[in-house]
């Protein structure tokens, strides 16, 4: 993934915010559901299409002061993983 | 999230009970739904449930148990289911499988999201099947569950046990698991709601019936490897009472969840919703009204009313407290029970449920399930 990349997650997966800012992504036409700590949330929200992996990473590092020094390779990873359910793309 | 002491609630339900219709072709007289708070004037339109819909989708609402009445009498069911899924959930039905065509069944299998539809079978053959339901409701049933098994649809049997039928539990096991082999199928018993009220005495399991459906039921499920299944009625009761019992001999301190009206855990995870729109913290509570759709909305319904708060904090509430059980032996080891039932039998609901009460169950002659005069303690 580059970091002009804009990521776009797939509109029919729902994020369901349940306690202390963690969430379940739920497939709705698999009934898979995954459990996705508080920075993947963050992340999951931006992915709209518009923002780059570079503008993911600073607004993470605006809201969450003491993101790890991994932070940049925890976004890619966690886009990845995304892309290779099949939940996420990206636009063009 | 929000915390009421130490009960954390989450942020909207998971899962909500749609009873789309007030309508229905049978009249079963154990029918939990005519004649009960639920049994409401007319219907909603399409429109109003479909409006509804995109709020339950905000809300992230996760899947939706679609109910009655019977939910095949709508004509506009298809467009309901759409709009379901348009909003990005998953859907399970609860019918009495009468009126369920092949057209029907191809329809919801091409959904892709059904996660199953549970119909009611209650006898191996038509006499104990239509012994309390409609003449004929036996047959069009079974057709019913071979439309959906042509389409791979999951079905979930119901089989709700009555003095009709609770001889007929090796049969109706063979017929469901062994000739139309279904993966598994569920009990429960008439109970004490809607119709049921008014013929108790004829239908209503008596305290022999209920010890002989225990051992029948926990032997079958031995038998068919543990393809019954139950979440009320006698093979609930059977499994939970003689945890209890084993408790009590063994002297053991406590069992986990115990001790006070702690049984219910639905009002932590979802609610429902009356054919005529008013949210009820659950459809076994229909007298519960809590606000309208599309006029309250669901989220601050489900944090904030004072009637989900009081029913979620019922399980803070001591059983060593209530009259109704000094002296129990069985307090440390016992639950309380469904609110719903308590509601319907002594108008309270948070008080432990007579109908499932251990220590009255044996004190009118009840027997826990016995193999060659030892509890069956490995169940
Ligand atoms: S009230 Fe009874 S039926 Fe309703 S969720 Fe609670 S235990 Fe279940
Ligand atoms: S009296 Fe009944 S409800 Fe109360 S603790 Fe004993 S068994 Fe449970």
């Amino acid at each position: 993934m580059k970091s002009d990349d804009r990521p776009l997650a797939d509109p029919m997966l729902v994020l369901r915010e349940e306690f202390d800012d963690w969430a379940i992504l739920f497939d709705p036409d698999t009934g898979d559901s995954f459990g996705v700590n508080p920075v993947s949330v963050f992340i999951f929200k931006h992915l709209d299409g518009r923002n780059t992996l570079d503008d993911i990473m600073h607004k993470l590092s605006v809201e969450c002061e003491d993101a790890p020094d991994d932070a940049e390779q925890y976004v890619a990873e966690f886009i990845d993983s995304l892309v290779q359910k099949g939940f996420a793309g990206f636009e063009q | 999230m929000k915390d009421e002491g130490n009960i954390r609630v989450m942020k909207s339900p998971k899962t909500v009970e749609l009873s789309i219709t007030n309508r229905c072709n049978l009249r079963c007289i154990y029918c939990a739904h005519f004649t009960s708070d639920g049994d409401q004037g007319s219907d909603l339109s399409t429109a109003e449930w479909l409006k509804f819909f995109v709020e339950l989708n905000r809300s992230a609402v996760l899947d939706v148990t679609i109910s009655g009445g019977e939910p095949f009498m709508r004509d506009d069911l298809r467009e309901l289911i759409d709009g379901i899924v348009r909003n990005r959930m998953r859907f399970s039905i609860l019918s009495n499988g009468t009126l369920i065509t092949d057209e029907m069944a191809a329809y919801l299998a091409s959904t892709g999201r059904c996660d199953y539809v549970q119909v009611s079978i209650d006898g191996s053959y038509s006499g104990p099947h239509d012994a309390f339901r409609n003449n004929g409701s036996f047959d069009l049933v079974v057709a019913g569950l071979k439309h959906l098994q042509a389409h791979h649809l999951r079905v979930n049997v119901r089989v709700t046990i009555h003095r009709h039928n609770v001889q007929n539990l090796d049969a109706i096991a063979r017929f469901l698991l062994e000739d139309l082999n279904l993966p598994g199928f569920s009990t429960n018993a008439a109970s004490y709601a809607g119709l049921c009220r008014s013929y108790a005495d004829e239908v209503q399991l008596t305290v022999d019936d209920r010890s002989q459906a225990m051992e029948t039921l926990l032997r079958l499920n031995k038998q068919y490897n543990g393809r019954i299944s139950a979440s009320a009625g006698p093979l609930a009761e059977a499994k939970h009472w003689l945890e209890m019992e084993d408790a009590r001999t063994e002297n053991r301190a406590k069992l986990p969840n115990c001790g006070s009206l702690r049984s219910c855990g639905g009002v932590f995870s979802g609610m429902a919703v009356r054919a005529d729109g008013i949210m009820l913290p659950c459809s076994q509570m229909p007298h519960i009204e809590l606000g309208r759709i599309n006029q309250d909305h669901l989220v601050d319904v489900w944090l904030t009313h004072p009637e989900f708060k009081r029913l979620r904090e019922r399980r803070a509430i001591l059983l060593e407290d209530f009259d109704f059980c000094r002296q129990c032996d069985y307090i440390p080891y016992c639950r309380g029970n469904c609110p719903a039932l308590a509601y319907n039998i002594l108008g309270e609901e948070n008080h432990p449920s007579p109908d499932a009460c251990l220590k009255r169950f044996l004190e009118a002659g009840g027997r826990l399930p016995t193999n060659n005069g030892q509890l069956i303690i490995d169940n």
